[in-house]
């Protein structure tokens, strides 16, 4: 392999990856806590959306229960890695088998068990949605995503049910889930470029066509589907050790909408669409928690918006894109546009 | 074997709420290709539309306090209004979209909605008592059935019959369902798009007021999240039934209503909690078996 | 000199990128059957689905009694009098035959003129009428083209074009529909534009012909003045001009 060769398959992942590194940067040397918090908070949903992007943006069957895997995810990570105070982890979570109950595992360890955990159960359940047509499949993510739900908050043993789960040692600062951001980047790039991405995006665009050049259709979508449960998945562990607690509730339709907005607006179809939509969608609801809270002009009147309407115009923003530009911000192209596209 | 009756009215009651919702769900489907998401909102616009608007702990009844029928033909009008704005303003402008760009759109106003009720009317979930007298159970041959859940079951039955007859029987119905079929083809004969569409978001928007008329009787309880469920159990009914046939879309209902109320019954107390993700199992395994639902449309089937 | 029907001048449609059609021009006169005849992924379809509004055009006119229709709804052109049978038959298959004939009938006219209507298009179909309570789908490849056809008559057409009637069905059954076709054309004083990728069959019938290639009519002429079929295969498969160089 040519040098130029290798310097073309590396730009995008690379730029995506800067462009991360770079707002790390920014935020560590001149953003204040919360700021930094916020900034973690999108690395994390970064994780998550390019997860996402793995399965959706590659097959175009739309998920909806994504997030699901992020529960999963979380909560394994919370099973092994809690808590910072030993004697909690049994109040907690008293259903446990023994072997977690007594320990307290390093972050590795949850996030290893957090993508199995959501790989295995990817497997088993994608093993039926693969073989379903395009929206009977959409319509399935969404059942699983309320199957997760309801399980999880009434299986108060394990999860803590309706109540939160919280002292999970905080392994994870600014750096680490930019990392790990980075990590998805990397992971999800080497997908697409493959043969099992390359060959998943030709049956989402000539699915006919493409089953009669020998592509299995059924299997490279599991292979994605998996794949991305996986990254989500982490995206929870990491996420559980970021917050340091951890409640049901963060996993159902709020976080799913807003994910999928961030894939919408910057554009479903390539991996610089999910990571542009996570920064581009995160600075606009910042924007807009801000007027919520209240911006003084000067010495003027401040301008307040009521409570809520950043929802509404999330929402409205995500319409106005389908309506307009349904290949969202980037178009469906990656950055730099090389020579793989 | 009493215990079995109770259930099987209590099945047949809230399979019919499914199988009403899943209708609602199948028309524009079957017409437009849209999963709408935002049925579930609608359904909740309905119940809002009881009450005045504020964002106090204590419902303060409006519409809620009128006679039956003005009160049924208020609160569908309501809804029938905002489902065809929604059409207006951003599904007439997605016509030539494709499946999953309509479902993410609907999510989306769905999800625009949610948060306009919770702007308006606060998030805590309010109670109502609509139609109190009706929760009056009657005892029947040693049966303890609640009159509502008998009203609910009749209702259905009356409202299915008569969208059979407008199918069958009637002009509009039957352009609606030569559209469904073939949408292009209807236009070439002259079938007029904006009406069957219109009728469409009609029909469905008056089919989910009566539902939320028929929740909010029988939970007594509204909150802006409200219609979540119900849509839910809609898709998932539709999807067992058979997407794009509207038989399959009640016979779907009526199953899942059947799987949900029988877990409830016969389930152990311990797992009843997770009735829930019983049925949802249950779906997946169903359609491992039949991947396009029990009923199969021919339209939908790939030509190669 | 007959009126013109219908007036396709210039008409350009692309899909995308790719010209599907370029600088069609068209006349059809009234009470004329005009026949469009070329092979596989020529226009043919293209051309008569963007006359009757269902795929949308890039430039030039049509003009249909008189009045300017290009960019019309089809539903709206269908209540003109211009009536599409589109390739592939398209009955609704859950509707009954009945049903079917009934969507035709529902543009015009009260409940007793769509009935004499249906009754006038059963006798021209005679086994329409054994099968009136069964579904669409239901039928063999000839009688559900006979539906379609009769289905569109219920409109009251001026012009009816149709796209490649014999598509998939067997010799006689096209034999059986171009004689309806004939006593309808008849009868009914109808205009017709047809589609075929057969010129033989069609060329019986039809009073002018045009070939259609890649997008271009190669040739316009009436079928009285062609002798020569052999002019009709050369426009058809573009060897009109390989000869030519050929005999130099």
């Amino acid at each position: 392999m040519s040098i130029t060769r290798i310097r073309t398959a590396l730009a995008v992942p690379a730029a995506l990856s800067a462009l991360l590194i770079a707002v790390a940067g920014i935020t560590a040397l001149a953003g204040s806590p919360g700021f930094q918090q916020v900034v973690g908070e999108m690395m994390i949903r970064a994780v998550v959306v390019i997860g996402i992007f793995i399965f959706v943006g590659n097959s175009g069957v739309l998920s909806f229960g994504h997030i699901s895997f992020m529960a999963i995810g979380a909560y394994a990570a919370a099973w092994f890695t809690c808590c910072t105070l030993p004697m909690v982890k049994t109040l907690y979570t008293p259903g446990l088998p023994h072997f977690l109950l007594e320990t307290s595992y390093p972050f590795g360890f949850g996030l290893a068990a957090a993508a199995g955990l959501s790989g295995s159960v990817a497997l088993m359940v994608g093993f039926v949605l693969v073989r379903l047509s395009g929206i009977a499949s959409s319509i399935a993510t969404f059942a699983l995503l309320a199957m997760i739900y309801v399980i999880y908050s009434n299986w108060s043993s394990v999860t803590g049910g309706t109540s939160s789960i919280s002292n999970i040692p905080v392994h994870v600062g600014l750096w680490v889930a930019t990392a790990a951001a980075v990590g998805a980047i990397a992971v999800a790039y080497l997908h697409k470029v493959s043969r099992y991405g390359l060959m998943l995006r030709a049956s989402r665009d000539d699915p006919v066509a493409s089953r009669a050049a020998g592509v299995n259709i059924m299997r490279m979508r599991l292979i994605a589907f998996v794949l991305s449960a996986a990254c989500v998945g982490a995206g929870g562990a990491i996420y559980a050790n970021f917050m340091g607690i951890l409640t049901v509730d963060a996993f159902y339709l709020q976080i799913t909408f807003l994910t999928l907005a961030m894939l919408i607006v910057g554009g479903i179809g390539s991996l610089s669409g999910a990571v542009i939509g996570v920064v581009f969608v995160t600075f606009v609801t910042e924007l807009l928690r801000m007027l919520e809270s209240g911006i003084a002009l000067g010495n003027g009147p401040a301008i307040r918006l009521p409570a809520g309407t950043q929802e509404v115009i999330l929402g409205a923003v995500m319409i106005a894109v389908l309506i307009l530009r349904p290949a969202g911000l980037m178009g469906g192209k990656e950055v730099l546009n090389d020579a793989y596209e | 074997m009493l215990h079995f009756l109770q259930t099987l009215i209590d099945a047949a009651s809230l399979g019919s709420l499914f199988a009403l919702s899943a209708l609602g769900i199948g028309l524009l489907f079957g017409i437009l290709r849209l999963i709408n998401f935002a049925h579930g909102e609608f359904v909740a616009i309905g119940a809002y539309a009881l009450i005045v608007p504020s964002a106090n702990a204590a419902a303060v009844m409006f519409i809620g306090e009128w006679q039956a029928a003005p009160l049924v033909i208020a609160v569908s009008t309501i809804v029938v209004v905002f489902a065809l704005i929604s059409d207006a303003l951003v599904f007439r402008r997605l016509r030539r979209a494709d499946a999953s760009t309509l479902m993410i759109a609907s999510f989306a106003v769905g999800y625009v909605i949610q948060h306009m009720l919770l702007m308006i009317y606060g998030a805590r979930p309010k109670a109502l008592g609509l139609w109190s007298d009706l929760t009056r159970v009657l005892d029947l041959w040693g049966l303890r059935v609640p009159l509502l859940q008998i009203v609910v079951i009749l209702s259905t039955a009356i409202l299915l019959s008569a969208l059979v007859v407008f199918l069958r029987h009637t002009r509009f119905g039957i352009q609606m369902r030569a559209a469904s079929e073939d949408f292009a083809m209807a236009r070439y004969l002259g079938v007029k798009s904006n009406r069957v569409i219109g009728l469409a978001f009609g029909i469905s928007g008056g089919l989910a007021a009566i539902v939320s008329l028929m929740l909010v009787a029988q939970t007594g309880v509204i909150s802006p999240g409200m219609g979540v469920n119900v849509v839910l159990f809609a898709f998932v009914s539709t999807v067992v039934g058979g997407m794009g046939s509207l038989p399959g879309a009640v016979f779907g209902g009526l199953l899942v209503g059947m799987a949900t109320s029988f877990l409830q019954a016969y389930l152990p107390a311990d797992i009843r909690p997770f009735r829930d993700a019983f049925v949802f199992g249950f779906v997946i395994l169903l359609l491992l078996v039949r991947p396009s639902g029990l009923i199969r449309v021919k339209a939908l089937e790939q030509r190669i | 000199m007959a009126d013109i029907l219908l007036k396709v001048s210039n008409l350009s449609v692309s899909y995308g990128r790719f010209p599907a059609l370029r600088d069609i021009d068209l006349d059809v006169p009234a009470a004329a059957v005009v026949a469009v005849v070329g092979p596989n992924g020529a226009g043919k379809s293209t051309l008569l689905a963007a006359i009757a509004g269902g795929i949308r055009t890039q430039g030039g006119g049509i003009t249909f009694a008189g009045e300017e229709i290009r960019g019309r709804s089809p539903e709206s052109l269908a209540a003109l009098g211009l009536s599409l049978v589109p390739e592939g038959r398209h009955v609704f298959p859950s509707l009954t035959v009945e049903e079917n004939l009934l969507v035709g009938g529902f543009l015009r006219g009260n409940t007793r003129e769509v009935q004499a209507d249906m009754e006038r298009m059963l006798r021209y179909f005679p086994r329409l009428k054994e099968r009136l309570d069964q579904p669409g789908g239901k039928l063999s490849g000839g009688e559900q083209q006979m539906l379609v056809l009769a289905r569109a008559l219920m409109t009251r057409p001026r012009l009816l074009m149709i796209d490649e009637p014999s598509l998939g069905l067997a010799p006689k059954v096209i034999d059986e529909v171009y004689d309806i076709l004939f006593g309808l054309r008849m009868a009914e004083g109808l205009t017709l534009l047809i589609n075929e990728q057969s010129a033989k069959r069609v060329m019986r019938f039809a009073d002018e012909i045009h070939v259609l290639r890649t997008g271009r009519i190669q040739l316009s002429a009436r079928t009285s003045e062609l002798g020569d079929e052999q002019v009709i295969a050369a426009a058809y498969f573009g060897t009109l001009r390989a000869r030519e160089e050929m005999a130099e």
